[in-house]
């Protein structure tokens, strides 16, 4: 929260500031709607905001950010270069410092068919991320395959929301830096590369990240995933790779890749359930094959998210362990 | 004997004026050029290398001698600041609080705020359309300071010392 302060303009600022502290820790998005309220969820739960920072239910005294206020905070997420932003400008979304994802809307501009870019941009919705290290503590002992000394091929699975990201950021964590559970068995970590197309999961400030993702952890960020993991098997001879957000028909190529490879993968997909990921052209392959030894769904509703590891014929593996209570993300 | 020390002093300060100015007239293309190639260099930073504005900018001003440099490095410092200001705002403080001490003419200024109200907003196409605008207008007012230059700077050096000269004349 407190990176993403000094990103607002100078108005919008003030009033965040003096939203209640426990609120404001708390914040999981900010909604910034041009000449709407101004709208904040925090444990699952919105609020408008009103202009002397006090939280409301109903829309109406809520604070109405005017024309300008979007024109600067739009400035100042892009640190003044939107031009650096285009590649993201056309799929919606920007990652900022601290690896925060704004998400845009506006007018599209389309060019054969495709958007070329966002203009006109009127709404945004700035996720704060938050790294909950210890997350990922009990998924290790389910996902670790005991014969080879690293982990299993692992698709997380999850609506959006829900700590995809968080889980696998810190599954890096653990895996890279080793003695997840302080048995006998895994003392050295394993040498993690994360392809991190969206700057997300390590959150990269000129290459570096800013989130602790490890020792032995290697970043290629902003590289297309399909690219990327090819490149870091070629490059840094990863013992594990970790992407974000599969479900293009190259990225399943690029874990197929990787699989004969040798280099172990984590990845993500959207989906309610294994099902439903298996009901997307690209992954019904990935799945069918299959490719993947374990699956991590993070289920249940948004107050209380339950972790269930499947393996390849869906039994379940280990216990489910509650990641998330009363809205709160825990370890 | 004082009449005489006034004299030398007037003559003395006669002949500086018109040097300095005829210096003005020499410094203005030069500044002008030095202008224009931080263009392309902000350019090249910002289209080729996706550099953010703020070091674009830092790394144009090292390529520059002073004042521009100066006028470059406060922008750049004005925005990574925590002001909460745009790009327009920053650019043009930087650039009232800097241009006095330059040669160029106000003609220059106006082509350089006026960039300051597309920096960084638009996308890259859009970018350099108006970075080689702003360079092409520079370029322009460039000519006319040459020319200036070598019409101006011998006449306001002779000018300097002969309107001295008259002066002491007058004198005695």
């Amino acid at each position: 929260m407190d990176t993403i302060l000094p990103m607002l303009p100078t108005d919008l600022r003030r009033i965040v500031e003096s939203v209640p502290a426990p609120f404001r820790q708390a914040a999981e998005e900010i909604r910034i709607r041009e000449r709407r309220p101004l709208e904040m969820i925090a444990n699952g739960e919105y609020r408008f905001v009103t202009p002397d920072g006090g939280l409301v239910r109903t829309p109406e005294p809520a604070y109405r950010p005017s024309r300008d206020d979007c024109a600067k905070l739009l400035d100042m997420l892009t640190d003044h270069s939107l031009y650096t932003f285009e590649e993201q400008l056309k799929r919606g979304y920007i990652t900022v410092a601290g690896g925060h994802r704004v998400g845009l809307a506006g007018k599209t501009v389309v060019e054969n068919g495709r958007v070329k870019l966002i203009r006109d941009i009127s709404g945004f919705n700035i996720r704060i991320a938050k790294q909950v290290v210890g997350i990922g503590r009990n998924v290790v002992p389910a996902i670790w395959d005991e014969s080879s000394g690293t982990v299993h091929h692992t698709l997380v699975v999850s609506p959006p929301q829900r700590g995809k990201t968080t889980l696998i950021r810190d599954l890096a964590r653990l895996l890279s830096s080793g003695g997840w559970d302080g048995g006998p068995n895994v003392s050295a970590g394993l040498k993690v590369g994360i392809v991190d197309e969206r700057s997300e999961i390590a959150a990269c400030v000129k290459g570096v990240p800013t989130f602790d993702v490890g020792p032995r952890t290697d970043v290629l960020d902003g590289c297309p995933k399909a690219e990327g993991m090819m490149m870091l098997i070629r490059s840094m001879s990863p013992d594990v790779v970790v992407v974000d957000e599969i479900g293009r028909p190259e990225d399943a190529e690029a874990v197929r890749e990787a699989l004969h490879a040798g280099v172990r993968v984590i990845a993500t997909a959207h989906g309610r359930n294994i099902d439903d990921v298996g009901r997307r052209p690209a992954m019904r392959e990935l799945l069918a094959e299959p490719i993947f030894d374990r699956f991590v769904v993070l289920a249940g509703g948004r107050a209380g998210t339950r972790c269930e590891v499947y393996d390849s014929r869906g039994r379940p593996v280990g216990v489910p362990t509650t990641v998330r209570d009363n809205g709160r993300a825990i370890c | 004997m004082l009449k005489l020390i006034g004299a030398v002093l007037v003559l003395f300060a006669g002949t500086m004026y018109g040097f300095l100015k005829a210096l003005s007239f020499a410094r203005r293309p030069r500044q002008i050029r030095q202008l224009i190639q931080a263009l392309q260099r902000l350019e090249t930073e910002m289209v080729y290398g996706f550099t953010p504005l703020p070091e674009a900018l830092r790394s144009a001003a090292a390529a520059m001698a002073e004042p521009l440099s100066a006028m470059f490095l406060e922008a750049a410092e004005k925005l990574s600041g925590d002001t909460g200001k745009t790009v327009r705002e920053c650019w043009r403080e930087a650039v009232e609080s800097h241009w006095g001490r330059t040669a160029m003419s106000a003609n220059e200024r106006d082509i350089v705020i006026q960039l300051g109200f597309t920096l960084g907003v638009t996308d890259r196409e859009d970018q350099v359309k108006h970075l080689r605008l702003a360079a092409s207008l520079l370029q322009a007012e460039e000519e006319t300071a040459w020319d200036e230059q070598r019409r101006y700077e011998k006449m306001w050096k002779s000018l300097g010392i002969l309107a001295a000269a008259f002066i002491v004349i007058l004198m005695y």
